[in-house]
């Protein structure tokens, strides 16, 4: 924490103003520097809880884990007030739309914590109404693992989100833009899936690939005393 | 087993539904079995809106309380001539008992009558009967998708349809309510994100000032499919996405699974599992009430309560960590037991953290019941008669607080409850500040529960050893070939139900939650239907808001309680 003095090559933390004084009452920085430092210890979140990760989220803004240590307890319902978006929840097709209208009307800068696996991944949900995961549509800083995660791990990824906030990451695009809409997978019984995965075998037999997941050992050629590859010989 | 089904329809013929059903229609009775206890009637198609109407006003029958309609998909059984089914499960308080109404549908034309007009609660289970298996309801006033988007093509539930297709949903459903030309009505959309919406409900209020002219409500928007994953699950793998349909008492759903596929298999638990899961469950209860409370009041601007809560829930949650090793979605039951014994010192933990709730619903209670500006806030706001709660199908709570005493755990012990004394109350009015009341009275009550049921928690197995429900102990399974191969088998083919259905039921939190469950014999069960309790109740909210000010509109949501992860499923 702190700004980095060039001068002296140090970070001084501007709070403690003896320290600035000392070293000649003037600090050289970015504005970029100074703002994101202060940026990150009052991140004021939009919870767009869905279904059981919420509950969870309850607990994370609740007297016994208590946020506001961390200054993100200023949880705000209007998009256009909040620079965090905290997905926690399943994301249905349905609901798509509107999470993709709530992340546009966020001002910049923004970033996006997906709570649990099911925000992340679809979870266990592989079927037809359930999205397989929110960065098909909104672009994700955070991913946290758990069904639902344990507000510990919340807490994690909000200091994650800090640090990324420090450092000036913001994530621009949806990372899963390219499967939209697509089939969720996983959901067939053996056999089905053994034919999509001869299937998938044959068509790329067919433009001169390998099975995926074939693994290419390459022989090391021999060498004679020379150094040079034994072909040569 | 001819004898079986014989003496199956001997008890079904001297059911008076039965009888009664048969001297009015006639021939239009096809069929009435008795499978474990359940009626089940089926119509001819024709018959079917007389034979409904015939239960809900013969004075023998009374069975005034809509529960759930579904349809069912009969594609891969061969002996049926048509594929579809559409079935009908209602309650007659006075008489306590259960009834399934059941017609067949063809292939072609999959169209039987509404009974919109009988039972009102039938308008959303119609619709989504229409949208997941195209079966259309003849006369019904709005027969429209209700769970998938409206870039949706086909109906999912169907056997051929893949579990994973998807598609994509390009804009949101903008306008639920038609204004009238010319009039100065403002269209409000309150939902699907928004803080008073508890999730994923969405409401279009029609607005006169600030009073609610018109609404429509709309649900979908948490619909991830339960009931089709159920169908390529084993009976086992079923258990933590039950966890999942209402999270703020996951216990209690497992709970109700584990007994449904019980009745299924006709085996039971011993009777240490089942204190252990009376306990669990109402500790769920508990956990339930207070979330319901607390961010009701939360939503009028109150948020002191929300943190008072939170303390006794941390504490249920840690009892549960201790208990399973998880805080929020437990996975802890089994069919036929419970998956482990509960920790030595479990009954000094239930006690501390009985200590926390009843301190915590002490300050609940001097913070809210005397609070003048809660008691205006809740007194005479969203009133509800007995009539339209039956007919709408209202349970638990909500019912009770309309003035109706059913409580399963009464009228239908299961799980041991006849063991214990406690008291169900009831309100007298029907309104948000009966209902407030109604859940207070059962955290203490359920305190009671847990009290006599810690106290005379049997010794002896946690599980049923029946080796073709129950994995053996796995010491068992590594020093015993026999066990060895219990374990392989049961691993693999999972467990075989016998083909037949049972509706199994238990008092959810918030009402009865049910499971029909159908069983062609193989590992994976053909059909399974959630009866959610939530489901009859919001449908009655935007007809239970009309009239009244937006504001209170936002008092009543809360106090219904209502999940969308049972709501949606």
């Amino acid at each position: 924490m702190g700004l980095l003095d060039i001068i002296t090559g140090k970070y001084v933390d501007p709070t403690h103003f003896k320290s600035v004084h000392e070293s000649g009452n003037i600090i050289t920085t970015t504005v970029d520097a100074v703002v994101n430092w202060g940026r990150k210890s009052s991140i004021w979140p939009f919870p767009f809880g869905t279904a059981c990760c919420a509950i969870e989220f309850m607990a994370f803004t609740g007297s016994h884990y208590d946020v506001a240590r961390f200054g993100s307890e200023v949880l705000r319902f209007s998009p256009r007030q909040a620079d965090l978006l905290l997905v926690a929840g399943t994301i249905v097709d349905k609901m798509g739309p509107i999470l993709k209208t709530i992340y546009d009307q966020m001002p910049e800068p923004k970033w996006v914590v997906s709570m649990g696996v099911c925000a992340s991944t679809g979870g266990f949900y592989r079927s037809y109404h359930t999205m397989q995961g929110i960065d098909e549509i909104i672009p994700v800083d955070v991913y946290v693992p758990g069904c639902p995660p344990t507000p510990e791990s919340l807490l994690a990824a909000l200091m994650k989100i800090q640090e990324r906030i420090k450092s000036g990451d913001q994530a621009k695009r949806p990372q899963g833009e390219h499967r939209v809409g697509a089939r969720a997978e996983g959901v067939n019984d053996r056999r089905e899936r053994r034919e999509a995965w001869a299937h998938d075998d044959a068509s790329r037999a067919s433009t001169g690939l390998d099975p995926r997941g074939r693994i290419h050992f390459k022989l090391t050629e021999e060498r004679d005393e020379s150094g040079n590859g034994s072909h040569h010989a | 087993m001819p004898s079986m089904i014989a003496m199956e329809r001997d008890h079904a013929l001297a059911k008076p539904a039965y009888r009664i059903l048969a001297e009015k229609l006639g021939e239009k009775i096809l069929r009435g079995t008795d499978y474990r206890g359940d009626l089940a009637i089926t119509v001819d198609r024709s018959a079917w809106k007389e034979a409904a109407r015939t239960l809900r006003d013969h004075p023998e029958l009374d069975y005034k309380l809509f529960l759930d309609l579904c349809g069912v998909d009969y594609l891969n059984d061969e002996s049926r001539p048509d594929r579809f089914e559409v079935a009908l499960h209602l309650y007659s308080v006075t008489h306590k008992h259960h009834i399934r109404l059941k017609t067949a549908l063809p292939e072609k034309r999959p169209v039987c009558d509404t009974l919109v007009d009988v039972y009102k609660g039938a308008n959303w289970f119609e619709r989504e009967a229409f949208d997941l298996y195209g079966i259309v309801f003849t006369g019904h006033p709005n027969l429209t998708r209700i769970l998938t988007h409206e870039d949706f093509v086909g109906h999912p539930m169907r056997k051929d349809f893949a579990t994973g297709k998807r598609f994509v949903n390009k804009k949101a459903k903008e306008w639920l309510l038609t204004v009238p030309k010319g009039s100065e009505h403002l269209v409000l959309n309150i939902g699907p994100s928004h803080p008073a919406m508890h999730g994923c409900f969405r409401v279009q209020a029609l607005l006169d000032g600030e009073t609610i002219k018109d609404a429509e409500a709309e649900i979908g928007y948490l619909h991830r499919n339960f009931e089709k994953m159920a169908e390529e699950r084993t009976y086992w793998q079923i258990i933590p996405y039950t966890d999942r349909l209402n999270y703020c008492s996951a216990f209690i759903n497992g709970h109700g699974w584990a007994l449904a596929v019980e009745k299924l298999l006709g085996v039971a638990a011993p009777p240490r599992a089942e204190a252990i899961r009376v306990i669990l469950s109402e500790f769920s209860r508990i956990m339930d009430h207070l979330v319901c409370i607390s961010t009701n009041v939360v939503d009028l601007g109150a948020i002191t309560p929300f943190f008072v809560v939170f303390r006794a829930r941390e504490e249920i949650y840690d009892l549960l960590d201790s208990v399973c090793g998880a805080r929020l979605t437990v996975s802890y039951v089994r069919i036929g037991g419970v998956a482990q014994d509960v920790p030595d010192d479990f009954d000094a933990r239930c006690r501390k953290t009985m200590g926390w709730i009843r301190e915590v619903a002490e300050q609940l209670e001097n913070l809210l019941t005397r609070n003048i500006i809660f008691a205006r806030r809740f007194k005479d706001v969203g009133t509800f008669s007995k009539e339209d709660a039956l007919s709408y199908g209202w349970v638990g709570p909500c019912l009770r607080g309309s003035g109706i005493g059913y409580d399963i755990r009464k009228d239908h012990p299961y799980s041991g409850y006849d063991l214990y004394d406690f008291d169900v109350p009831v309100g007298s009015v029907g309104d948000c500040y009966d209902r407030y009341l109604v859940r207070v009275e059962e955290i203490k009550q359920s305190l009671r529960i847990i009290d006599q049921a810690l106290s005379k928690l049997p010794q002896g197995p946690f599980i049923t050893d029946d080796r073709k429900v129950a994995l053996p102990p796995k010491s068992e399974v590594y020093s015993d070939i026999e066990s060895l191969m219990n374990h392989f088998k049961l691993v693999y083919d999972g467990i075989l139900a016998a083909p037949g259905e049972v509706y199994g039921y238990v008092e959810g939190a918030n009402g009865e939650l049910g499971y029909y469950i159908v069983s062609d014999g193989k590992k994976h069960p053909a059909r399974v239907k959630v009866r959610p309790p939530c489901y009859n109740i919001y449908q009655a909210y935007p007809q239970m808001i009309k009239g009244t000010m937006l504001a209170d509109a936002v008092a009543m949501i809360g106090g219904l309680n209502v999940i969308a992860g049972e709501l949606d499923r």
